[in-house]
Formats: C-alpha cells, sequence, structure tokens
C-alpha cells in the first residue's frame, strides 16, 4: 500500500494508454464520417441526404427492420416461454439452433436463402413468376430475420429462467387462466427485455449488409436499403451521397445504443 | 357494506353445540404421491374445520409441501382425494378451486402495487370497479397497510409483503388458506411477532388454514391442532398439548423439542424402571407382560432432590450424579449420568443387579433436566452431586410391532 495518499501514476497512465488505444480503432474513424461529410457546408449535406433514392433507401431499411424485429420478437417471446417452461427431448438443440445464425457469417446466410428461395432453389422453383420473395422486399425482411433471430431470444429467455415460478403459481390459485397470467404477471416483467431485445434487433436489422446485398439484387429505387445505398454510390465515387447516408446511419445507431444504455434503469425499474 | 359483513364474520353468539362437531371445511382423504420409486405421501388424511388451523410439521423431505401443492390444486395425487366445503376438487384446476396460497417468498406481483396486488382476485374476476375499490379499502385497514397503497413490493418489509400476500387473497375469499412456510425468510423476531399478529388475524376472518413448517415452537403457537409428518406419514395428529405432553412416537416425542427416552419393562400392569416400579396407566390389550417398552419425559419433567426423599406426585425413578450444569436464560439445564442398568429392559435372561453404589464409571444413559431460575437458586447443584431423579410426568410409547 505505498499510494495511500499520494499520487497514483498507474491511474492516469492506464486511462491514457486505453484512450489511445482506442482513438485509431474506433473514435476516429467515427470521426470522420462528420468531419469528411460536413466538410463540404450543411446545404451539401442536406440535399445528398434529400436525394430521392437516399430517403427511399432509408425509409426501406426502418420498414424492413420493423417487420423483421416484429417476427424476432414475437418468436423469441415464445421461443423462450418455451424452452424455458417445458423440459424435452432435443430442448438443448433447439436452443443451440436458434442462436446458430450469430456464428454464421451474413454472406453465408445470404447465400443460403437464395439456394432455397431463388429461381432455382429448392422451394424457389416450385413458386410462379409473378410470385417471387428473392429480389424483393420480402427477401430483406427474410435475411434480416435470419442474421437477427438470437438477438430478442438472448434477451428474454434469461429473464424467462430466473423468473420465480411460483408468480406464475400465485396468479394461478388466485384463480387468473393461462392467458390472463401471462399478461398481467408474465408479460410486465418481461417489459424490460423486450424493449432491449427490438432495439437490439432492429439497430442490428438496419445494419445488415452481407445477406442482403445477396437477396435483394441491390435495385436502386427498389430493393437497395440504406447500407447498399453507401456502398453503391461509394462505388459510383459519390462520396457525399455515401457519407450523408452514413452520418444518419451512425447518429441512429448513438441514439439507440443510449437507449439502452441509460434507460436500462427505467426498463427494469417497476 | 355487505362485502364487510361476509368477510369479517361477527363471532358466533352463541356457542355450537358440542355434540354436533362442526363439518369439515376442508378434508384430505388418503392422498398418496410418489416420484418414480420414492414415495413421497402415504395415505394421508386429515380435516381442517371451519375457522381451524391445522399445522403440518416435519422435516425438510417430510412430504408436508407436496400435501399444500396437491390442495392448492398445483401438483396431482397419485391416489386419494381433495374435498373443500363439501365438493370434491381433486380434479380442478388451480384456478377453479378458490383456495389462497401464501408462497414462502410471496409471491406479490413486482410490477403492481399494494392495491393492485390485493384487487387482483377481483379484478380477472371482473367485478365492478366500485366493489373492488372497496373490498381493497377493507382489507388495506385489515391488514394495517392503508399508508402504504402506492407502493411496489419491492419497497416493502418482509412483514409487510407478508400481509399484501394475506389480503390479496382474502379479497376473493378463499375456500381455505395455505401457508408454505410463510416466516421461513424472516428473522427471528420479526417472525414471532408476525405470527402472532397473524395468529389474531386469522381469528378474526375465520377461515380455515393450514400451515407447513419445521418450526416447533411456530407449530405449537400457530396450530389449534398440529399434524406432525414423518416421511410422507402423519405420525400424530392432535392438540398441540396432546403431541408435546403425549407423543405416541419417539419420533413426535424428539421433535418437538428436547425429550428424555428410557427402556421399560411391563410387570404386572405397571412398569419396572431399573429397580423401581413405576405406577403407568397401561392398556392391557397394548401391554402386554415382559414386553419392552420406551419411556418419554420432557427435561422440565425431571424433578431432582438431595437425599433419598422424591417430592410429591413425582414417581422416582433412578439416582444419578450430575456431570454438567449450564445456565441457558431462563433456566437451568442439568445433565446427569443415570445409575447403571436404568435403561435396560429386565428380562429373567440377564440377572440385574441394582446398588445405589454403583461407580459412576459403569453407567450408561444420560439424561438431560431443567430447572427453572428460582428452583436452581433455592436449590444449588453442584457437578458431582448425588441426587435423586423424579418425574412428574412421562408418556409410554406402544412397544414397538415385531
Amino acid at each position: 500500500m505505498r499510494h495511500v495518499k499520494g499520487f497514483d501514476v498507474v491511474r492516469p497512465l492506464s486511462i491514457g494508454m486505453l484512450v489511445f488505444m482506442m482513438l485509431p480503432l474506433v473514435f476516429l474513424p467515427l470521426a470522420s464520417i462528420f468531419i469528411f461529410g460536413t466538410r463540404t457546408g450543411l446545404d451539401k449535406f442536406w440535399g445528398a441526404l434529400m436525394a430521392p433514392e437516399a430517403i427511399f433507401a432509408l425509409k426501406l431499411s426502418m420498414a424492413t427492420s420493423f417487420w423483421a424485429t416484429v417476427f424476432n420478437v414475437i418468436f423469441g417471446l415464445f421461443a423462450a416461454y418455451v424452452l424455458s417452461r417445458y423440459n424435452f427431448w432435443g430442448r438443448n438443440a433447439l436452443i443451440v439452433t436458434i442462436s446458430l445464425p450469430t456464428a454464421i457469417p451474413t454472406a453465408v446466410a445470404g447465400f443460403a436463402l437464395l439456394l432455397l428461395w431463388g429461381p432455382y432453389g429448392t422451394l424457389g422453383r416450385f413458386m410462379t413468376p409473378n410470385f417471387e420473395i428473392m429480389f424483393t422486399a420480402f427477401a430483406i425482411i427474410l435475411a434480416n430475420i435470419f442474421v437477427t433471430f438470437p438477438l430478442a431470444f438472448g434477451v428474454i429467455k434469461p429473464v424467462f429462467d430466473t423468473m420465480s415460478r411460483s408468480l406464475e403459481e400465485a396468479s394461478a390459485t388466485i384463480g387468473a387462466t393461462r392467458w390472463q397470467t401471462f399478461w398481467h404477471v408474465t408479460l410486465p416483467s418481461l417489459r424490460g427485455a423486450i424493449v432491449s431485445g427490438a432495439l437490439l434487433t432492429f439497430a442490428r436489422a438496419v445494419g445488415e449488409f452481407g445477406s442482403t446485398i445477396l437477396v435483394s439484387g441491390n435495385l436502386a429505387g427498389r430493393t437497395q436499403t440504406a447500407p447498399l445505398y453507401i456502398f453503391a454510390k461509394f462505388n459510383e465515387g459519390q462520396i457525399e451521397a455515401a457519407n450523408a447516408i452514413a452520418i444518419v446511419l451512425a447518429l441512429f445507431s448513438f441514439l439507440i445504443f443510449s437507449v439502452l444504455f441509460f434507460a436500462r434503469d427505467w426498463l427494469d425499474v417497476d | 357494506m355487505k362485502a364487510r359483513e361476509t368477510l369479517i364474520p361477527k363471532p358466533a353468539e352463541t356457542a355450537p353445540a358440542l355434540a354436533d362437531p362442526p363439518p369439515a371445511a376442508a378434508s384430505v382423504i388418503g392422498l398418496s404421491k410418489s416420484f418414480g420409486k420414492t414415495s413421497v405421501l402415504q395415505n394421508i388424511s386429515f380435516d381442517v374445520a371451519e375457522g381451524e388451523v391445522l399445522v403440518l410439521l416435519g422435516a425438510s423431505g417430510s412430504g408436508k409441501t407436496t400435501i399444500l401443492r396437491i390442495i392448492a390444486g398445483l401438483e396431482m395425487p397419485y391416489t386419494g382425494k381433495v374435498i373443500l366445503h363439501g365438493k370434491d376438487v381433486t380434479e380442478l384446476p388451480a384456478r377453479e378451486r378458490g383456495v389462497g396460497v401464501i408462497f414462502q417468498s410471496y409471491a406479490l406481483f413486482p410490477k403492481m402495487t399494494v392495491e393492485k396486488n390485493i384487487g387482483y382476485g377481483l379484478r380477472i374476476r371482473k367485478r365492478k370497479r366500485k366493489e373492488i375499490r372497496e373490498t381493497v379499502e377493507e382489507l388495506l385497514k385489515l391488514v394495517q397497510l392503508e399508508e402504504h397503497r402506492k407502493k411496489y413490493p419491492s419497497q416493502l418489509s418482509g412483514g409487510q409483503q407478508q400481509r399484501v400476500a394475506i389480503a390479496r387473497t382474502l379479497a376473493y375469499k378463499p375456500e381455505v388458506l395455505l401457508f408454505d412456510e410463510p416466516f421461513g425468510a424472516l428473522d427471528t423476531q420479526t417472525r414471532v411477532h408476525l405470527r402472532r399478529e397473524i395468529r389474531a388475524l386469522l381469528r378474526k376472518v375465520n377461515v380455515p388454514s393450514i400451515f407447513i413448517t419445521h418450526d416447533q415452537e411456530e407449530a405449537l403457537e400457530l396450530g389449534d391442532r398440529v399434524a406432525v409428518l414423518n416421511q410422507g406419514r402423519i405420525e400424530q395428529l392432535g392438540t398441540p398439548y396432546d403431541i408435546y405432553s403425549h407423543p405416541a412416537t419417539e419420533y413426535v416425542a424428539t421433535f418437538l423439542g428436547a425429550a428424555n427416552i428410557l427402556e421399560a419393562t411391563v410387570k404386572n400392569g405397571a412398569l419396572e424402571v431399573g429397580g423401581t416400579h413405576l405406577a403407568a396407566p397401561l392398556d392391557g390389550e397394548r401391554f402386554h407382560n415382559g414386553d419392552c417398552v420406551k419411556i418419554v419425559f420432557r427435561p422440565e419433567d425431571v424433578v431432582l432432590s438431595k437425599g433419598d426423599i422424591p417430592r410429591n406426585g413425582a414417581s422416582t425413578i433412578s439416582a444419578a450424579r450430575i456431570e454438567e450444569i449450564s445456565f441457558v436464560g431462563a433456566y437451568e439445564r442439568v445433565r446427569l449420568r443415570l445409575d447403571r442398568g436404568v435403561d435396560e429392559c429386565r428380562t429373567d435372561e440377564t440377572p440385574y443387579y441394582l446398588t445405589t453404589d454403583t461407580p459412576e464409571s459403569q453407567s450408561t444413559k444420560a439424561i438431560i433436566a431443567t430447572r427453572p431460575k428460582p428452583e436452581a437458586a433455592a436449590a444449588k447443584l453442584q457437578i458431582g452431586d448425588r441426587v435423586t431423579v423424579a418425574l412428574a410426568s412421562f408418556t409410554v410409547l406402544p412397544p414397538s410391532k415385531r
């Protein structure tokens, strides 16, 4: 205990080193989006953002991510309920399978969807030409569902696992049906988990690139999501256009992350 | 107003006729249950009368929780029936039985206020808002939590949560209240205080109640009757005084507090302990000459006197030497080494001699006696003193069946 009252050199040194290491890895790349994007003035930035294709890409991203989130939260809730309430043969295999998409490269996920639903795919070949799934917004939603599959489930299941069974038993002895118990007792306790699961899923889906580029066809104004727009504009050399959307997506992530981080207390408190 | 009258009935104006036993409010008949090959309950039957408190007392693993869960409808029995107010509910799911369960963890709904918790049973029964408000109000007053109505369970003390849990079940006028080790999570002082409070509350609301506990003191204080459970069987069911003073089995005797046990031989309608005869009312049907039986007596029933003359009304059994004296607050605890030969069944094959000057080293059995403080002060004893041991009261356990 040499530094009981004296100046501890290790403290400022280690904090400084941490910040220094993060600088080129995280801080500077993020900062450069903002520096570069606003360099030519806010008018240019606004103009790039208001381009019809840019607006379409943002809207498409939001819409497809929204439906993927709705599906995955409901599915995650259901899967978490079944897998934490019932013990059956193959239960662990199901848990692993649900969590698997985390570990699968997104390009592989997109490719797999193509092989299934594409024009010559396992199932796709039976579809009529005027009802196709691939290269439409549905394909994007499917890809989003696939890659964000385990996120909501992963947040909700631990809450289910730790929830005391006696709450539901108490509700039953008081006279509630299963549905009433779920609605009045179980669901309120899951509120925090559901909100954070939804935010995580949505944030991840909005940013999805690898699987989307394969299944969407990347058709500007039709199936081009915001990340695909950034990629396309960059390839065309329109750095400002790409940059404007990049700023919006980055700000959006900040927003969601702040809600997750600062609202955690609000989400869990009674 | 109507709700109030039914919720807290006025004490009956005329005492019920003794010849007419009140009908059982709740009964279980021949319950048995096993998990795989292990039998958890064996042929459990008992009744609870209207307004009565029955305590199921047993160690962990004795099956008491399973009985409670079967009555509540949270578990199915293997055989047997559950009858609530004359209706067979064995096949009904928990929510249709109308029982109130107070869980050890209270199981209050964490996202509902005290008011909402109490009103839950009525809300899901789709009662009118006004009725719910009035009932909640009345119950808040009953359990004295009016100022805490807007609080969440996590903001309440253990005792307060307990009271909310009780009020929550009383709201829908349960057929029977089931308490699952309700004081297990509380510190000693609170639990003693709380169980007196709850006892008083239960007398007011007059709902039949079943408590389960492993705490013998709690069982004796709370119960109108107590059932002692051991390995899925009821060993004895009776009033607290009965099971404490006249235990039916060795298990009951030792589970309900300190007990001394000595072997004795039945001889001509009396007992022989060591060389002394003990007068005891023995049922000739169950006790036969030469039977080896056990006598049970509590430490406070042991009467010690210096010299040979026992005190009036107590039956001398032996002389003993004082081995250890400890002061335990309210009383003095004395360990005595009995002279050799006491605690042995005398059969004709093993000749037996009891002499008062048997060396202590050969003695075999130690017993515990307690003396209240005034007595301990009036007649001081010291380690090594020789005393006469007599019993103010004792119970004879039936001979073990072979």
